[in-house]
């Protein structure tokens, strides 16, 4: 097999690859945004236990919880697919970092902002969703897309509960070609291939907001 | 002292805000100290005093940024006690313009105007807009309404923060400091659109060490130290012969200037 064969051939696992990511999404959003947005609201036991959601799926090894969900819940009687307990694990890990950086956008915020949204007779969540959250998800872009490139490099664990993504193939090629060297050079690659993009982006992004204002120009 | 028109004598006789026995601790600080104070439709009061005497902290508590703990504050004979629902009504009956503008970075100018025209008075699109551009008009930053705030001098932003306030027709308009974040020249420029406001007969109160100021606009000078209100007077009895020995100790510092 030519490098480049076995390059295509790790490339045929790139469907999962997207598929766990854009499902993995999914979950993370939402996650995101109700537990980080929750923790800044909240005081007292109701945000401590919102912390401890977050710090659940933000301090337990993915690879673990993999196992765990695939394999133990059935033996409770839960039998998820493993492309949804994949999307999930890995989903809801990403939202626990994401949620910190909504959280932090959030508390950064300077004060006057909430007051003057209040002398201004706004509600509550009328200041959070109008003046609070646009600048705090704007200024926290950049780790947004940390984020989503560490969630698509997460992927790769998703070939230990069965998924044939790109690391997956590559196992498979490994075990008829014995070279090593060009089919995780080939992965790597791929990966690279895959996350770069996203990181320019990300970039073009950061530059279409005007850091000073946090202002949206064009988008 | 400015010229305008005296108030029906039914209306003066009916206090806007009535303070009463107002006390606030910051924790274990005790902040306000058993303040009383009386708001007559069109009053334009100046409240001065040293740092931490307490002002910004009474005019914070008249439209509800601030929580009390002890006394009343009544709008128009209403009591507005702790609840965010009076905290709400104080809101609406007031405007407040905050000494570093607090303007929404992410929206231009008309869309700071609009918001809450749009949001709370549900006003339509072209409704918001008419009353806000005949606001940026009057405090002659018309032509800056599709700029975002950081695309204007400290001066600018802080007359479309009056704008903005005056928006939604309020009662009442609070002034915290509104020029101590301003270079000299921009003092003149938020000053002189506050004075053209004053004539309106607008009620305005004012926490400001602008002197020059209070002399000219204010009927009533508000003397604070360390919370407590110390000196009340007419502008012109307070210039002329404050009693208080920390009023007068106050007014030579700044006025030797």
């Amino acid at each position: 097999m030519s490098m480049l064969d076995i390059w295509l051939g790790v490339l045929q696992g790139l469907r999962i690859t997207a598929a766990v990511t854009a499902y993995g999404l999914v979950f993370a959003v939402p996650f995101a945004l109700v537990f980080g947005v929750a923790q800044f609201l909240t005081t007292g036991l109701t945000r401590f236990l919102i912390t401890a959601v977050i710090e659940f799926w933000r301090s337990s090894a993915v690879v673990v919880l993999l196992f765990v969900f695939y394999y133990v819940l059935p033996v409770m009687g839960v039998t998820l697919s493993a492309m949804t307990v994949s999307a999930l694990v890995l989903g809801l890990n990403s939202g626990g970092y994401a949620s910190q950086a909504v959280r932090a956008g959030l508390q950064s915020l300077p004060a006057g902002q909430r007051e003057a949204g209040m002398a201004l007779g706004l509600s509550r969540p009328a200041i959070l969703l109008l003046i609070e959250l646009p600048q705090a998800l704007v200024a926290m872009s950049p780790t947004f897309v940390n984020n989503l490139i560490q969630l698509v490099k997460a992927t790769s664990l998703v070939s230990l509960v069965t998924l044939t993504d790109m690391t997956f193939r590559a196992k498979e090629i490994s075990q008829t070609e014995y070279d090593p060297v060009a089919i995780y050079s080939a992965l790597l690659l791929a990966f690279f291939v895959v996350c770069y993009p996203i990181a320019l982006a990300g970039r073009w992004l950061e530059a279409r907001v005007n850091p000073e204002t946090g202002a949206p120009r064009g988008i | 002292m400015l010229d305008r028109p005296p108030l029906p004598s039914a209306l003066q006789s009916v206090p806007l805000v009535r303070i009463n026995g107002l006390n606030k601790w910051f924790g274990a600080v005790h902040v306000l100290k058993n303040i009383d104070l009386t708001l007559r439709p069109g009053a334009r009061v100046v409240v001065c005093g040293p740092s931490g005497s307490g002002k910004s902290t009474l005019i914070r508590c008249i439209n509800g940024l601030e929580r009390f703990q002890k006394g009343t504050i009544e709008f128009e004979g209403r009591s507005l006690g702790k609840s965010d629902r009076d905290a709400a009504m104080a809101r609406r009956l007031t405007g407040m313009v905050f000494q570093s503008f607090n303007l929404f970075p992410h929206l231009t100018v008309l869309a700071n105007c609009t918001l809450a025209l749009r949001r709370v008075l549900l006003k339509s699109a072209h409704e918001a807009d008419e009353i806000a551009m005949r606001h940026l008009t009057a405090v002659h930053i018309p032509e800056k309404a599709r700029a975002y705030p950081a695309e204007l001098s400290g001066g600018q932003q802080q007359r479309a923060a009056i704008a903005r306030a005056l928006c939604l027709d309020p009662r009442i308009m609070l002034f915290d400091e509104p020029t101590s974040a301003l270079d000299p020249e921009m003092i003149k420029e938020v000053l002189h659109v506050m004075i053209a406001l004053a004539k309106t007969g607008v009620t305005m109160v004012c926490v400001t060490h602008e002197m020059g100021f209070a002399r000219e606009v204010a009927d009533e000078i508000v003397f604070m130290d360390q919370g407590r209100i110390v000196e009340h007077a007419s502008s012109s009895d307070f210039f002329s012969r404050a009693a208080h020995p920390r009023a007068r100790l106050f007014l030579d510092t700044i006025l030797s200037h």
